[in-house]
């Protein structure tokens, strides 16, 4: 692909842009020190061509083309201008200035209009033009950025360099305006006249009134996103970002505006804090929605309400039933697609970004906690599946074929048992619900099959009241109320599946962990001091608790041997282990 | 026809004894008075009233485009003994046309103004403090005046508006006048524009008393004239701009005989701009003028005349009576100018521009009538027609 780009012929003839250039110079209103028209006597546009350097093609068939170039201009085009200007600086200065407090001077102020000849050389130019052309609509140029970069001015006054400075400063700012506002509208006039014959009789007859259209082909251009940012913040080439509004609306997308960016900033920033604050961004879906304690959420967002309930339903039946997560799989689609994230961040971060997004009372700290003593009491309870703690993980892992679930189950499996203390904030909190969204869970108990559905009632009708309450308290509990009868409604069929293994987990997490729970939930004041408290004392705790093993590991080593060591330790010291294993596990779950 | 605010101002000057035309800024108040007089635009409407002695009000409303209006008030602590209502206010204090210089006036002594009472000095510095403001652009023009001494005064003018550059701009006046000359120092916060300005009068210094007798030079030929010189300087200290003028007038005093008659010359060197006028009372209702200017850098050159006729209606009948009338019988016409009928203002330069006013009296209401007319352009030749009323109590 090749443009050819024939300069000679544009500086032929230039007589008919001199009028224009006339024209358009004289239609702003001049600054006082200008006191004549003025006029374009000479216009030469050199005979060095401007560089183009072609950035984006957008559109190109043969009669049109639309595309951004780069263009850089160090050729040897000048201007001369003729008009008259005022010598008179106390002139200029009393003319813009209200008579009242005027010092109304006798004759200081005494006009010297002098006929002044203005030569434009070395002009400079650089920047973004958007060049559009159709056969019907002519061309259409826009700069996108201003594109003047400098130019020498010189005229009769260059001896004094007072009103020197002062006319290269008004004519470089009344050029910007000129390669701005007027150099497109000039170009489109003189395009139509070339190629539509019929506007040339228009033209002809329009000329007497004033021109007033010219302004119209640059619409497309007029509204691109303001102070538009990408992905990452940085702010968008001029040509790009009206590159993206001429193109599909589908790409538009890809913009943001420094609206959303400041929204999203503080929505990672509340994340890193203890903040509540969950800016609203308008269609967006915020994965503490997708769990069914944020499912209210979803009626904000309407058109996303079906990627959220799919997700619902996808974590529903991860835990309980893998024909459902199957199922889910298939309807959500566009949620799944979102998930790996989550599944690989399995890890630290991504249970850091959800105890973020979650309630910060109880979640996070739970799940610390959660993790350690789920292996503990694997280990402890049901040593017939294997000498590892991570066997049950690993095992779900294996059966289930979709890699979202194992993030999932382990959420979900373990809350709704680990909160006999949590009923009791259960018990106060739904009476800030809506009935209605509680009452559609019941029927789960009766219909297991129908579980999505009056999910998805039930989510639509508690928006409105729930919003009163904070998110953090609100979430958790909600969660449970829905959890814990549908899970015991499906619990037949989870059997079914995999009976031996959610079962014996559910059971098992209940007992043990209920003392640590009800600790951090009965003091629900200084959630900060709280934490730490907590975490001081595990930390304390697991190093004495640490220093003991290896002392009595050491002992054992002595009084036992060194071959047989491995399984005889585990065999005899069970809860050791069980002990050690959290030591090292954890950190994977702390940020 | 002069604003009734100014009017009240004009009247608070008389009343301290300042005298307005001893000022290089008024050298050529005549030739101003006679061709840069302002033409009315659209319609406009004015009441007024003093409604004390120290205190005035004035609302203006006006339409041109848009309605829009003002609301003024002013507060002078002199009480104005000048007539103010519209209906017998004496016209040649609103027509601005030919000035007729008095002869100097000795300025008063300090202790004139000394006001003691058991002992105490109670008298206080005249003030005048003048506030408008213009309704939908919210432009507030501000006039604080104060007469400092027998000699010297104060003024400071300050206009509020969003539109100008650090919302609004302070002039401050400090003015003494002690007959044989006048000097005037000024600072305006925009651009931080420094000026001086000063009048000498040649010849007739009213601060000394005349001693000896008159000679016989002086009954033959008395001093019927004067001849004043002044120069004006500015300079900006922010753009670095200034300014400069010299003038010269000589004038008549009411004691010449003939016609009265004044002249200026001035002259800006920087920007070579020379220009003389002179203006003639040719007789009780008329005034000519002519001006001309000529930049001796570009060579442009202009001139204008501009007229002055009082327009009196002739009543015949009673004619023959009135001339019977003995001069110190004291005439029975209620206000001085009952029988102007108007006042023409004419102007017209050397590219056909012509400005026509028609002021006068009808019933209580001053009105203005005016219209300029550029007969170069042949498609619009009226550029402004407008009517301006007002009423006064």
């Amino acid at each position: 692909m090749a443009f050819n780009f024939n300069w000679s012929p544009l500086i032929a003839d230039t007589s008919r842009a001199r009028d224009m250039l006339t024209a358009a110079l004289n239609k702003s209103p001049k600054p006082p020190i200008i006191v004549d028209d003025i006029i374009v006597t000479e216009l030469n546009l050199g005979t060095t061509p401007p560089e183009l350097e072609i950035l984006e093609v957008g559109d190109l068939a043969e009669d049109r083309f639309r595309g951004i170039f780069k263009m850089s201009y160090t050729g040897d085009a000048f201007l001369t201008l003729k008009t008259k200007v005022q010598a008179n600086p106390l002139n200029t200065y009393l003319s813009a200035k209200p008579s009242f407090a005027s010092p109304q001077p006798l004759a200081a102020a005494a006009g010297l209009t002098i006929p002044l000849q203005i030569t434009l050389s070395d002009i400079r130019l650089s920047g973004f033009v958007i060049l559009v052309f159709s056969k019907q609509k002519g061309v259409t140029l826009v700069f996108r950025n201003d594109p003047l970069e400098s130019l020498k001015v010189s005229s009769t006054f260059d001896s004094i360099p007072f009103v020197r400075d002062y006319l290269q400063k008004e004519i470089e700012a009344q050029l910007r305006v000129l390669f701005m506002e007027d150099l497109p509208a000039i170009i489109h006039r003189l395009s139509l006249r070339l190629w539509s014959p019929e506007f040339q009789e228009l033209e002809t007859e329009e000329r007497l009134d004033a021109p007033k259209d010219t302004t119209v082909p640059i619409d497309p251009f007029s509204t691109p996103a303001q102070d538009a940012v990408d992905a990452f913040g940085n702010p968008i080439e001029p040509s790009q970002i009206s590159a993206l509004s001429l193109d599909d609306p589908a790409e538009v997308h890809a913009s943001f505006s420094q609206k959303n960016m400041t929204r999203l900033a503080a929505l990672s920033e509340s994340q890193r804090t203890l903040s509540l604050f969950t800016p609203g961004i308008q269609e967006v879906v915020f994965r503490a929605w997708t769990s069914p304690a944020g499912a209210e959420s979803g009626t904000n967002t309407p058109g996303l309400t079906q990627g959220s309930l799919s997700r619902i339903q996808s974590t529903f039946g991860s835990t309980r039933s893998h024909s459902s997560s199957v199922a889910s799989g298939s309807t959500g689609n566009e949620t799944q697609s979102s998930r790996p994230t989550l599944a690989s961040g399995y890890s630290s971060s991504a249970n850091l970004s959800l105890g973020a997004n979650r309630s910060r009372t109880g979640a996070q700290r739970k799940r610390k906690t959660r993790v350690v003593n789920l292996r503990k009491t694997d280990g402890a309870d049901s040593p017939a599946l294997s000498t590892e703690s991570n066997t049950p993980l690993t095992s779900t892992n294996v059966s289930e074929t979709d890699s979202v679930i194992p993030e999932e189950q382990e959420e979900d499996v373990t809350t709704p048992p680990r909160s006999p203390p949590k009923n009791g904030f259960d018990v106060g909190n739904p009476t800030t619900l809506d009935p209605k969204s509680l009452v559609p869970a019941v029927p789960l108990h009766a219909s297991p099959p129908k579980a999505p559905k009056p999910k998805q009632k039930s989510k639509i009708s508690t928006p409105e009241p729930v919003e009163e309450t904070p998110r953090a308290s609100r979430r958790p509990p909600l969660s449970h109320s829905r959890l814990r009868p549908s899970q015991q409604a499906t619990s037949p069929l989870l059997r079914s599946l995999s009976f031996d293994k959610v079962s014996s987990l559910s059971e098992k997490a209940k007992q043990p962990l209920s003392p640590p729970f009800s600790d951090s939930t009965s003091s629900s004041g200084g959630i900060l001091e709280q934490a730490w408290m907590l975490k001081m004392a595990q930390e304390i705790g697991r190093k004495v608790q640490d220093e003991k093993d290896k002392q009595a590991r050491r002992e054992l080593r002595r009084s036992r041997g060194l071959e047989k060591e491995g399984v005889d330790v585990r065999d005899m010291a069970k809860g050791v282990w069980a002990e050690d294993e959290e030591v090292e596990a954890p950190p994977a779950y702390r940020a | 026809m002069i604003d009734f605010m100014d009017n009240v101002q004009n009247a608070f000057y008389e009343t301290s004894h300042w005298n307005l035309d001893n000022s290089y800024g008024a050298l050529n108040a005549t030739a101003r008075a006679l061709l840069d007089f302002q033409t009315p635009k659209g319609l406009r409407l004015q009441i007024s009233s003093l409604a004390a002695p120290n205190f005035a009000t004035s609302y203006t409303i006006g339409s041109v485009g848009v309605v829009d209006g003002s609301v003024s008030y002013l507060y002078s602590s002199l009480p104005v003994q000048r007539e103010l209502r519209s209906a017998n206010l004496a016209l040649r204090h609103v027509i601005r046309g030919y000035r007729h210089l008095q002869e100097l006036r000795r300025p008063d002594e300090k202790w004139w103004w000394e006001l003691w009472h058991d002992g105490v000095r109670i008298d206080n510095r005249d003030t005048l403090l003048y506030g408008r403001i213009f309704l939908p652009q919210s432009t507030l023009e501000a006039l604080y005046l104060r007469r400092l001494s027998p000699t010297r005064q104060l003024k400071i003018t300050a206009v509020s508006d969003s539109n100008l550059n650090n919302g609004g701009t302070i002039l401050a006046l400090l003015q003494t006048d002690v007959g044989k000359y006048s000097t005037e120092y000024m600072y305006s916060t925009d651009s931080a524009l420094l000026g001086v300005r000063g009048l000498y009068n040649f010849g007739y210094d009213p601060r000394v008393a005349p001693t000896s007798t008159p000679t016989a030079e002086d009954v033959v030929e008395p001093v019927h004239g004067r001849f004043s010189a002044g120069a004006e300087l500015y300079y900006g200290l922010l753009n670095k701009s200034g300014g400069i003028s010299t003038g010269l007038r000589f004038t008549t005093l009411p004691n010449h005989t003939g016609f009265p008659y004044t002249m200026t010359l001035t002259l800006n060197p920087l920007m070579g701009n020379l220009s003389s006028t002179y203006a003639v009372k040719a007789g009780k209702n008329l005034a000519l003028c002519s001006r001309f200017d000529f930049n001796f850098y570009s060579y442009e050159s202009e001139l204008q005349l501009g007229c002055e006729l009082w327009r009196r209606r002739s009543n015949t009948e009673v004619e023959w009576a009135v001339k019977k009338l003995r001069p110190e019988w004291k005439r029975p016409i209620a206000s001085p100018d009952d029988d102007v009928s108007g006042i023409l203002k004419a102007r017209v330069d050397q590219d056909w521009r012509i400005g026509v006013l028609w002021e006068g009296r009808i019933k209580e209401l001053l009105f203005t009538l005016g219209a300029s007319v550029d007969l170069r352009k042949r498609e619009q030749i009226f550029r402004a027609v407008g009517i301006e009323l007002q009423y006064s109590s």
